[in-house]
């Protein structure tokens, strides 16, 4: 009965390990790129979160800065006090991109440990020129 | 071994210039469609409104189209805030300090008036073009330079006066002047005017550089033969309605030219589109008056214009090229005996 069982497990040890060196084989020539996504979704969906923020230019709190979720139309804009809350919770990887015009804009990525967003736009450090055209016709300058 | 050597000969011989040829087979009517719908959007939300200038077409050509469109016909030019700034910048031109003073004081007051106004001057057109296409994941560019119209002064030629943009499509760079494109002052009122001009899109380098000079030459986008400044400042005048007309403007090279009586005088313009001969006339003026002359050859082969007259009568002449009533450039002759 022993020596049976053994010879079953013997030959049940001999499958399994014959299915594990299958299954490696499998996998050394086929990187696991299925599981590594499942993984990285399962952890976002955990991680989507609402995220806040206050921003600000070099004279204080800017108001009606906007704030959009890129690839979207999705946003904000902040209040008097430079405060926002974004519409929809976000998750891990996404990118906000953060402006106002004659500012530059700021792309902030959501990590894992973000929450609260606090950011300084700088100027657009712009040289505004401009000539207009026309169609008035040339007209040389004579002295007669 | 033979074959290959015209191979090498036709691909270099049809080298062509970036230019809105390229895209002959995209129709922008969707990319114009959307344009119009965005009408009442404002400034206050770039990425948004980016987003809905392109996001329901596939081509960055045609997502940048839109973007162009929307800015050339929401957009007005500041005629009053033009002029103060470049008294300004002209007062200030050798004291550094004072000009970039001049320079933060007036950027806030450009951005204000751009924001609840929709108003603004070239470099504000080029930055609104090159935020929105950046927004869309298009590269562009600012190209600061000098742009040469009929009023302008050339000797005030010490600091550039104008603001364009080259944009990168399908791996080339292209140019576009969204300021000259939207339109003019009224030459009585100043006011601004809206009147959209297609041939400032895409522009072929080599027709953009007679009248644009940008500070870093690479913009010129010219595969070799860079024109000097000189070049540039001794070109001809052509008008808004060149770039609606031509794709080339070859002869005469300069604005001002010394000739015989009776000398052939040659006029080359590439076309872009078909025009009738009857069209194309020239008005002579001497000083005292503008006489309109029909030149006696005109050919055209393959949209190449090409435009023969010979001055009889010595004299100093301003001459105009017309097509269809339309103002394309200005020349002067100095006609001798």
């Amino acid at each position: 009965m022993k020596t049976q069982l053994s010879h079953t497990q013997n030959k049940a040890l001999g499958t399994i390990t014959y299915v594990i060196i299958l299954v490696i084989t499998a996998f050394a020539f086929n990187p696991m790129y299925g599981q590594s996504q499942n993984a990285a979704t399962t952890q976002t969906l955990q991680n989507e979160r609402t995220i806040k923020g206050i921003i600000s230019n070099e004279d204080g709190p800017l108001e009606s800065a906007s704030i959009i979720l890129k690839g979207t139309k999705t946003g904000t804009v902040t209040n008097n006090k430079g405060e926002f809350t974004f519409p929809q919770a976000l998750k891990t990887g996404d990118i906000l991109l953060i402006s106002y015009l004659g500012y530059e804009t700021i792309k902030v990525k959501i990590k894992d440990d973000t929450s609260f967003i606090r950011l300084m736009l700088s100027e657009d450090l712009i040289e505004f020129v401009g000539a207009l055209n026309t169609d008035k016709p040339y007209k040389s300058k004579r002295s007669n | 071994m033979k074959s290959l050597r015209y191979i090498i000969i036709f691909i270099f011989a049809f080298q062509s210039n970036a230019q809105i040829s390229d895209f002959d087979t995209i129709n922008f009517q969707e990319a114009d469609r959307i344009a119009l719908e965005c009408k009442n959007e404002t400034l206050d939300n770039l990425p948004q409104l980016s987003y809905k200038l392109t996001s329901k077409l596939t081509t960055d050509v045609e997502r940048f189209r839109a973007i162009y469109m929307w800015v050339c016909g929401n957009i007005a030019n500041d005629y009053r805030l033009f002029s103060k700034n470049m008294r300004k910048r002209q007062h200030f031109k050798n004291d550094s300090l004072k000009l970039k003073q001049w320079n933060n004081q007036i950027r806030k007051v450009i951005f204000k008036k751009l924001l609840n106004e929709n108003k603004t001057l070239c470099t504000g057109y080029a930055y609104l073009i090159k935020e929105l296409s950046n927004l869309a994941n298009i590269e562009c560019e600012i190209v600061h330079g000098f742009g040469r119209t009929s009023t302008v002064n050339i000797e005030n030629f010490t600091t550039p006066n104008h603001s364009w943009n080259a944009v990168k499509l399908d791996g080339k760079w292209y140019l576009c002047d969204p300021t000259w494109a939207s339109g003019k002052p009224n030459p009585a009122t100043f006011r601004f005017e809206f009147d959209y001009n297609d041939g400032f899109f895409l522009t072929n380098p080599k027709l953009f550089a007679i009248n644009h000079y940008p500070v870093d030459k690479k913009w010129l986008l010219l595969e070799s033969n860079n024109p000097s400044f000189k070049t540039f400042i001794e070109a001809p005048i052509i008008y808004g309605k060149a770039y609606a007309k031509l794709s080339n403007h070859n002869a005469p090279k300069k604005m001002h030219n010394n000739i015989k009586k009776n000398e052939k005088v040659v006029f080359k313009f590439q076309l872009l589109k078909p025009v009738e001969k009857e069209d194309i006339y020239l008005l002579i003026d001497n000083g005292n008056r503008s006489k309109k002359i029909y030149p006696k050859s005109t050919t055209i082969e393959n949209q190449s214009l090409i435009v023969e007259y010979e001055f009889e009568k010595s004299g100093f002449y301003d001459v105009h090229f017309l097509i269809g009533a339309e103002l394309i450039s200005t020349y002067t002759f100095k006609v001798k005996s």
